[in-house]
């Protein structure tokens, strides 16, 4: 302790700068965990406290999927001896069309039964205060609101709300007021509560609930209750505690929170390399002053703690930096998340606060400590092995011996031989991922190597453009391998991590216009909402006649899709008339099968299509007898072929409406694929479907470029995580640049002032310290394209084999190389102009007389 | 909702041994009987906040205590108009009932998991409106008391452990006259919850018929007033037209 204060902070204060440069890496890594983890858990618990809620005294659940299932399964659950209570349930978030309230959560539920399992904590007191309960269940526009809800919209007993429903907008009447707390505040207390049958209308459910909430009989478990409703319901049926829907929730939520925690394990990664450097240079700096401290006495280890407890503490204070911006961040992050969840997934959260565990805040500031210390630990042990006599000789320590060089190139190379093999041989994640990080370590151990030999490389250019400036900053460059290397490691690492998930969106962005322009070929899509993903609403069968009636129309694809449980994971269901889809979708990529023989095999209900994501995420192949749960019982029909698609990140199934209909005993409809005659007019032809509709139900007519700005969009929204990486990335390698720059300067301080003696140039000083910033740059640069080259490779096969299970060709992203070249040296150029400012504005005697 | 509905519910009585006090209640029950019965009613329920809900329907009725069909419709105020439900009761366990909403153009089956919910929001829990089984509670003859003027006995009724009811135990006064049930009480524990009193008292085609009943909630200090008019017995009426077809048929 004493050391560090007398020793340390006199050090740091000096380098204030950059210091605080050093923990930059701690506190972006840092942030970016707590933000998005605090974003993450905020939206997860704000679902589980509103499944809580609503949930009441409820111990099990039945569901089918989010496709819901026919009434009659009321019935059959109610019939369980087990059974106590058994309360049908639909829920839907709709918008509250009240400027700035968000969405409400419909509970719809059968007001005669449901107090068995939740409480109706109505004002007044008791349930006369749903005005009139009978009035409640005869109109199907009656509505119970929170009491906050209410209050904060002016709104009472008897007010009326417009809503949007499946008939268009209606008006709906304030029957009941909930009190708050409890119930009231599920969905942040945007919920409202409607009888189930009006719900049904209302939203084109058809005859369908989306859930029953079981109450079990005195003395039966769970594990009982559970075992007797899936024997009475049959397969096609989930029972699970209410707790199930958030680990549903859960795994929709999973690839987005894995995508966003590399980011933040990456900013930490990059910044481990940025202390490194910055402790290899301190170390060097100090050499004289651990000299002299080794010849008073202290010992290696006490070095050695030293400097470990200046890590410690830089790692503190990023922490808590980064702790302060992660919480700031997380604001914004809470309401993206949402927003992607309900746009992308379809399910909605509403999460109204921030949740911040301490526990978290205590793990990101150990992960803050320990990262830097970790990176601390080698200038540290360098520090502590600091022999007293050589401790005056200046610049010996940052030059590389040719033994040190060649022992990490045989590392490297070794490395590298048994990367290979893994990805020749590993069939197993363990096996492919160790390979991986031998991948990345045979480039960090090549990374000083390749340093040296591209400065030595650059140095003839570099006269080139300014002999005296460019080689100067060349031999710089030569002289201290390790400061540039390090920095180099770290730009690389970046660019390495751009250029691969650069390349991964490109190739998806590729694919996924591709796939667009073979199966979003209709001239309009008629949906239930602008959110073409919202399933909130659906048509009845009954509109495919109507709209086939209309002048114009060639030809109309009623379109099912629900999520079913699969495999233990949320698989879309696609349901199509596949006859009339094969004909217009010809041009699909087929992974595996022939395209006409596993549509006729589908239409004939002999077999299933299913996305080529799926087969790779569940390991199903072409031909594999396949097992679906359906509410009619269990569907075995095989794989009959593979087919490249977007629908779904989970994967998707397509089998033929018909099927469907027969087994889910469902006939509504999500989206009608509508293709026109040759010559027909667009717009007269959408002005006939709105005349012919608008009046009876809601819907949009959207066209081809519609739907396809959607899907780009909700492509883009999904990058927006692979952006902010980018981001991240840039930024700590821009840190690095300004970091090693900083350090060069303060270390050849001296040097500098000599070259002003001898009549340098202030002009020359800055020119010098400009050309070895681009020279990093370029280093930097080339070396990231190559192990961006590398990467891509490695993050393709993972997205295959762990994270999306899509197979993308692997194309080096040129165009986005073309752009880092001129914002990396760029940013080199813009992060050397403080320093070099610093360099030629200090004073000649100072720089003299430093050391 | 008629008169001999809920006079069924709560005929639970007692004699100096309990086997008088269950003659009386059956008696009571036997001189209630019909084939069938048919009236109009209006039901008026006064909140504890003094506010008045009002309701009026016509009602047909098809058999006695234990396996009787009773279909109600209300025809005012607008907003139940042409809302109908069917009661289907049963000698030993809880009535099936449906309800058919013209709104939403459906009929639904009414959910009888908690009984003691109230009916619709007047001051009868589902229980009370059941037809029960004297078989199912034992009955104690407490003494004679007169209720406005007419003599009685007070029966106490307390359920079997066979057979599960919210309340604990219940009182009914009925007239030593013509058997007429005319006051009872319920019991949660030891407290009274509520009170039923059924007044003007008539004769109609040889059956005793209440023709006006106030329910009161006592914990909600509420009540509802219910009032049957041109009451008719042993109108002829057909199997067919109780079921949940005929529901849908009839509107």
């Amino acid at each position: 302790m004493i050391l560090l204060r007398l020793i340390s902070w006199p050090y740091a204060r000096k380098h204030m700068v950059r210091w605080l440069l050093t923990i930059g890496g701690i506190v972006l890594g840092v942030a970016l965990l707590v933000g998005m983890y605090t974003a993450n858990q905020s939206v997860l618990e704000a679902f589980n406290r509103t499944v809580e809620h609503i949930a009441g005294k409820t111990q099990l659940q039945v569901s089918a999927g989010d496709g819901g299932f026919p009434e009659e399964a009321l019935e059959r659950a109610e019939s369980d001896p087990d059974v106590r209570a058994a309360a049908p349930v639909i829920e839907q978030v709709v918008d509250s069309g009240i400027k700035g309230q968000g969405k409400l959560l419909i509970l719809a539920v059968d007001m005669t039964g449901d107090r068995s399992l939740r409480d109706y904590d109505l004002e007044g007191g008791d349930q006369d205060v749903i005005d009139d309960p009978l009035v409640f269940l005869a109109q199907p526009d009656s509505l119970i609101l929170t009491r906050d809800f209410a209050a904060r919209n002016g709104l009472g007993s008897g007010s009326k709300l417009a809503l949007k429903t499946m008939e268009g907008d209606k008006q709906f009447t304030v029957r009941g007021i909930l009190r708050s707390g409890g119930m009231s505040s599920a969905f942040g207390g945007n919920l409202a509560i409607m009888d189930i049958y009006a719900a049904e209308k209302v939203f084109g459910m058809g005859r369908r609930f989306d859930r029953i909430d079981i109450g079990l009989k005195e003395g039966v478990s769970l594990e009982q209750g559970q075992a007797s409703l899936r024997k009475v319901l049959g397969p096609g049926y989930e029972v699970d505690p209410p707790s199930g829907r958030g680990e549903h929730f859960e795994s929709l939520m999973s690839v987005y929170e894995m995508t966003m925690n590399v980011a933040s394990l990456f900013a930490l990664f990059i910044g481990t390399f940025i202390i490194y450097n910055s402790f290899s240079i301190a170390v060097t700096q100090r050499r004289s002053e651990i000299g002299i401290l080794r010849a008073l006495g202290a010992t290696r280890g006490q070095i050695r703690t030293l400097f470990l407890g200046e890590s410690a503490v830089a790692g503190l204070v990023g922490s808590a930096v980064g702790i302060g911006f992660g919480l700031l961040m997380a604001q914004g992050l809470t309401a993206s998340t949402n927003a992607f969840m309900e746009g992308v997934m379809g399910v909605s959260a509403n999460a109204d606060h921030m949740l911040v565990r301490p526990w978290l805040l205590v793990t990101a500031a150990a992960v803050g400590v320990i990262t830097s210390m970790i990176a601390a630990f080698l200038p540290a042990r360098n520090a502590a092995r600091v022999d007293p006599v050589k401790a005056l000789q200046k610049g010996q320590y940052q030059v590389l011996s040719a033994g040190e060089n060649r022992r990490r190139r045989i590392a490297a190379l070794t490395a590298i031989a048994i990367a290979a093999a893994c990805l020749a041989l590993g069939r197993s994640h363990v096996i492919f991922y160790s390979g991986y990080l031998l991948a990345v370590i045979a480039m960090l151990l090549l990374t000083p190597s390749l340093s040296l030999y591209l400065s030595r490389a650059l140095r003839g250019p570099l006269k080139l453009v300014r002999p005296v400036e460019g080689a100067l900053a060349a031999d710089s460059l030569i002289q201290a391998p390790r400061r540039t290397s390090a920095t180099v490691a770290a730009l690389m690492l970046s660019l390495a991590l751009v250029i691969a998930l650069g390349g991964l969106a490109r190739a998806s962005y590729t694919d996924i216009k591709e796939w667009m322009d073979t199966t979003m070929n209709p001239d309009f899509f008629i949906t239930t909402s602008e959110v073409i993903s919202s399933r909130t609403y659906r048509f009845p069968d009954i509109m495919t006649d109507g709209l086939r009636q209309i002048p114009g129309i060639a030809e109309v694809q009623p379109v099912r899709i629900v999520r079913i449980n699969f495999g233990g994971n949320p698989v879309m269901l696609v349901a199509t008339d596949s006859t009339s889809i094969a004909r217009r979708t010809r041009g699909r990529k087929v992974t595996a099968g022939d395209f006409d023989e596993m549509y006729r095999d589908v239409a004939a209900q002999k077999g299933i299509i299913i996305a080529d994501n799926l087969a790779q995420l569940q390991k199903l192949k072409l031909g594999q007898m396949m097992e679906i749960a359906t509410p009619s019982g269990v569907l075995r029909q095989p794989v009959a072929g593979i087919l490249k698609d977007y629908s779904n990140q989970l994967g998707t199934f397509f089998i033929d409406r018909a099927l469907y209909r027969k087994l889910w005993k469902d006939d509504t409809v999500d989206v009608f694929r509508v293709y026109l005659s040759p010559r027909a007019s667009r717009s007269e032809v959408k002005g006939r479907i709105l005349d012919r509709f608008t009046h009876e139900r809601r819907l949009f007519v959207l066209s081809n470029t519609d739907v396809r700005s959607y899907v780009l969009k909700v492509t883009d929204q999904w990058f927006a995580m692979t952006y902010l990486q980018l981001f991240v990335a840039v930024l700590v390698a821009i840190l690095g640049i300004v970091n090693t720059l900083t350090v060069s300067i303060t270390d050849r301080r001296r040097e500098l002032g000599v070259l002003r003696a001898v009549g340098g140039l202030r002009s020359q000083i800055r020119h010098t310290i400009w050309m070895e910033a681009v020279a990093i740059g370029v280093i930097g640069l080339t070396l990231g394209v190559a192990a961006g080259a590398v990467n891509l490779y490695y993050q393709l096969t993972v997205s295959r084999e762990s994270f999306a299970g899509i197979s993308l060709d692997y194309t080096f992203p040129y165009g986005i190389v073309a752009v880092l070249i001129p914002v990396i040296l760029g940013a080199a150029f813009g992060s050397a102009l403080f320093p070099a400012e610093t360099a030629v504005r200090s004073s000649l005697v100072e720089a003299l007389e430093y050391e | 909702m008629s008169s001999r509905l809920t006079a069924g519910l709560l005929l639970m009585a007692g004699a100096l041994s309990a086997q008088d006090a269950r003659q009386i209640v059956a008696e009571s029950q036997r001189r209630g009987r019909a084939d069938s019965q048919r009236y109009e009613g209006s039901l008026e329920v006064v909140g504890a906040n003094h506010k008045v809900s009002k309701k009026s329907w016509q009602s047909d009725r098809l058999g006695s205590y234990g396996n009787s069909k009773a279909i109600i419709r209300f025809t005012t105020p607008a907003e139940v108009k042409g809302v109908a439900l069917l009661v289907v009761n049963h000698p030993e366990r809880s009535s099936d009932q449906w309800m058919w909403t013209p709104a939403i153009g459906r009929d639904r089956r009414i959910a009888q998991q908690d009984r003691s919910t109230r009916f619709f929001g007047t001051d009868f829990s589902f229980e009370d409106l059941e037809e029960r089984d004297v078989d199912q509670f034992d009955f104690k003859l407490e003494g004679d008391e007169a209720v406005d003027g007419a003599a009685c006995w007070r029966i106490e009724s307390k359920p079997k452990q066979s057979k599960s009811s919210q309340y604990t135990s219940s009182r009914v006064w009925i007239r030593k006259d013509n058997y007429v049930p005319v006051q009872y009480e319920n019991y949660v524990k030891d407290k009274l919850v509520r009170r039923l009193v059924e007044k003007d008292i008539q004769n109609i085609q040889g059956i005793w018929t209440a023709r006006l009943l106030e329910m009161t909630d006592l914990g909600r200090n509420s009540r509802t007033i219910l009032k049957l008019e041109n009451v008719r017995y042993n109108v002829p009426m057909k199997d067919d037209d109780f079921t949940v077809q005929a529901l849908r048929r009839a509107m």
